[in-house]
């Protein structure tokens, strides 16, 4: 019986603490705070270690972004994952999640047989959630996303606890299948400086559309069908301090007209 | 206190800014010593919040004209009940003054006033996007002035030293009411005797600090965290001299245990990400890109290494960074309720090692259990003497002796950051000549000759 494969979705996010918001584009400004792994993925990341410690097997790390993305895959490798598969060529760019997600779903298909493919619940960017169930639905495969328990890893089911609408459910699925995880799934370790160290070097594989036969007319800005019309940021509240007591006896109007709440006579 | 100083007060500050209601000025009464090695403070004090130094100024007149002792406060989080009113006095707060002045980037110094929180320092410093200011004494609540008066340390004096390598200007209202302005942007001043220096870590007993002069830094570009576990204490600290040895200094050498980091992290609802080990270092390494943060991180865990550590974890993005100072950082507070005190010898930073030797056959011979953590690379270690059965145990004092004299003996300090205050004032004579201390009384006597600023604290 071939080891199992175990696939984790991965996407280099700016850190958001930092990041600025491009006002006239209506997008963030990746270019201005430190590259990351988005980390929901990295809970993914840390559950798929977790079954190949449990079950053995093997797990590929894909990400789809420009070459910078390399340092992610290779964090990736750092913190367990056995390969980074990147996906990158102008024809990805702009792609919004249905085009990303038949990308994906591509890739994954071109990588052979897959047991659990694991993704973070939604990417701290981008905020949908709809990237990793849309990937199992273009692969015709069962999914759980909001996953915040893995209680039972075996080789033809999962069990997981997931978190949807305001209750946890207890759910079975049978594999191959997908799961999107929540932070609470689990605490991501720290890679060695060994395994950082090792990973520094190794090599990452770039796929561009011919190596996942894709028609580039379903990617990009052309293949989405979806666009940010605008968006808008609100400005911060600013905080004010008030003291009334010259006129005691008048100053709960003074107060409520301050407020705007004052009735007009 | 006199009516006739309550009303004169309210002439200086107005009406809003003189406090005598308790349970208003409760807050003003402590700082963070721990309760069982605490004094009690008085009840029977007035606290003033002056807006600047005129009214600080006129506010020492009044006191030593009336003899009232003045109490300066900046955000309470010394460690020496330094601020604790033990005699009735006026509390003077600095909070009102905390306007950051100049932050000026052709000469690297930021120039602010006393009460200015070192959580709104940092801000304004990020905020120039290539500045650093190196110190991170623990709490951010504590202001510019406490800082400097207490000549605060912490985990980050490693690579640029304590509050008194930064300190280049102050403005001062001595005790008798004149103001002064000590040194300025300048990095050599050999003008008379350095009064600053003796400003710094005088614990609010020879002036009033309102405004300071800061030295900045250039920012590292990259930043990451080694975590390196040891089987245990002896080892780790043995190895800390071998690293510094070989030159390299890192930003933060923070020394911490299994035990009390897990209690650490399960205060903050976090866990500790490393599985094996009982002792650890933990070093942030600074460069200008990431080649330079693993070259450096490359040799310096080559040398641990060899010194028996175990495989050390390495922390890269800026959350997991956080994370792990975190809960370096909350120690205290988790350790706090259960805390008789917290002393903080410093010695040789070779002797590190022997140090903790000793407290550990201290904590035998006492039976009794001595959590350590600290600043491993400054030589400056935080023993904790800890409460039994929720009380003070009946050998605390002789135990602090014990550590006082070994820290001594190995030619150390009894104090490398906390400083005398109150709580320290009866170990004096086993840590300073009888000369020292005469000098010391004189020079009170010289700057404060009522002896109305903050009187029977420190000498």
């Amino acid at each position: 019986m071939p080891e199992p494969t175990y696939i984790v979705l991965i996407k280099q996010v700016p850190d958001m603490d930092e990041v600025e918001f491009d006002y006239e584009e209506g997008r963030v400004d990746r270019s201005s705070a430190p590259l990351e792994p988005n980390p929901f993925d990295l809970n993914a990341l840390e559950e798929a270690v977790k079954y190949k410690e449990e079950l053995g097997g093997e797990v590929l790390a894909i990400s789809m972004g420009p070459k910078q993305a390399e340092s992610t895959l290779k964090d990736a490798i750092a913190r367990g994952a056995d390969e980074g598969i990147l996906l990158h060529g102008r024809e990805f760019a702009g792609s919004d999640t249905w085009a990303t997600s038949l990308a994906l779903a591509h890739a994954i298909e071109t990588a052979g047989s897959c047991d659990i493919i694991f993704a973070g619940e939604k990417t701290v960017d981008g905020d949908t959630g709809q990237v990793g169930p849309e990937v199992a639905e273009y692969l015709d495969i069962p999914h759980v996303a909001f996953v915040s328990d893995v209680t039972k890893r075996g080789e033809k089911e999962i069990q997981v606890e997931s978190e949807t609408w305001g209750a946890t459910y207890l759910k079975s699925m049978n594999l191959p299948g997908l799961i999107t995880v929540t932070k609470d799934v689990n605490e991501p370790r720290l890679p060695s400086f060994k395994d950082k160290q090792r990973a520094r070097k190794a090599e990452i594989t770039t796929w561009g559309i011919d190596d996942i036969s894709i028609d580039p007319d379903n990617l990009g800005v052309t293949g989405s069908p979806t666009r940010v019309a605008n968006m808008e940021v609100p400005p911060p509240e600013e905080r004010e301090s008030l003291i009334l007591r010259e006129d005691p006896g008048n100053s709960v109007n003074q107060l409520l007209e301050k407020l705007d709440l004052g009735r007009e006579n | 206190m006199k009516d006739k100083v309550i009303d004169k007060l309210v002439s200086i500050a107005g009406e809003d800014w003189v406090i005598q209601d308790l349970d208003k000025i409760e807050g003003y009464l402590y700082d963070e010593t721990p309760e069982p090695a605490s004094p009690k403070a008085v009840e029977e004090v007035v606290v003033v919040k002056p807006k600047d130094s005129e009214e600080i100024s006129a506010v020492m007149e009044l006191a030593n004209e009336q003899g009232v002792p003045v109490i300066p406060r900046g955000a309470g989080t010394g460690l020496c009940g330094a601020a604790i009113p033990t005699e009735p006095a006026i509390i003077l707060s600095l909070e009102r003054l905390n306007d950051i002045k100049d932050l000026d980037e052709d000469n690297l110094m930021v120039t602010c006033e006393a009460g200015v929180p070192l959580e709104s320092l940092f801000e304004a410093v990020d905020e120039t996007d290539h500045l650093f200011f190196p110190p991170h004494p623990g709490d951010e609540g504590a202001q510019v002035g406490g800082l400097v008066v207490e000549n605060a340390g912490g985990a980050r004096a490693v690579k640029y030293g304590v509050m008194r390598n930064y300190v280049k200007g102050m403005e001062v209202v001595l005790p008798t009411g004149e103001e002064v302005q000590l040194g300025g942007k300048v990095l050599k001043n050999n003008t008379g005797y350095d009064l600053m220096h003796l400003l710094m870590g005088s614990e609010g007993t020879l002036g009033i600090i309102t405004e300071v002069t800061l030295r900045l830094y250039p920012e590292a570009k990259e930043t990451a965290t080694l975590l390196v576990p040891f089987e245990n204490r002896h080892d780790a600290m043995s190895a800390v001299p071998e690293v510094l040895k070989e030159g390299h200094v890192p930003l933060a050498l923070e020394y911490v245990e299994r035990k009390l980091i897990e209690e650490s992290a399960e205060h903050l609802g976090k866990s500790w990400p490393a599985e094996e080990g009982e002792a650890f270092l933990i070093l942030i390494i600074t460069g200008k890109n990431e080649e330079e943060i693993f070259d450096k991180s490359e040799t310096i865990v080559e040398v641990f290494t060899e010194n028996g550590a175990l495989e050390p974890l390495f922390a890269q993005r800026r959350k997991e960074q956080e994370s792990i100072l975190d809960i370096r950082s909350n120690i205290y507070t988790a350790l706090e309720e259960e805390t008789t005190d917290i002393l903080d010898v410093t010695v040789p930073p070779a002797e590190v090692g022997n140090l903790m030797d000793e407290i550990e056959d201290l904590a035998e011979e006492y039976n009794t259990n001595i959590p350590v953590y600290g600043h491993a690379a400054d030589g400056n270690v935080h023993p904790h003497i800890m409460n039994v059965n929720g009380e003070a145990p009946e050998y605390f004092e002789d135990l602090k002796d014990e550590i006082y004299e070994t820290a001594l003996d190995l030619g150390g300090v009894i104090t490398g950051e906390h400083g005398i205050g109150e709580t320290r004032i009866k170990n004096l004579p086993m840590a300073l000549s009888e000369e020292e201390r005469v000098l010391m009384g004189k020079i009170k006597e010289v700057f404060d000759p009522n002896g109305v600023l903050n009187p029977g604290k420190a000498v």
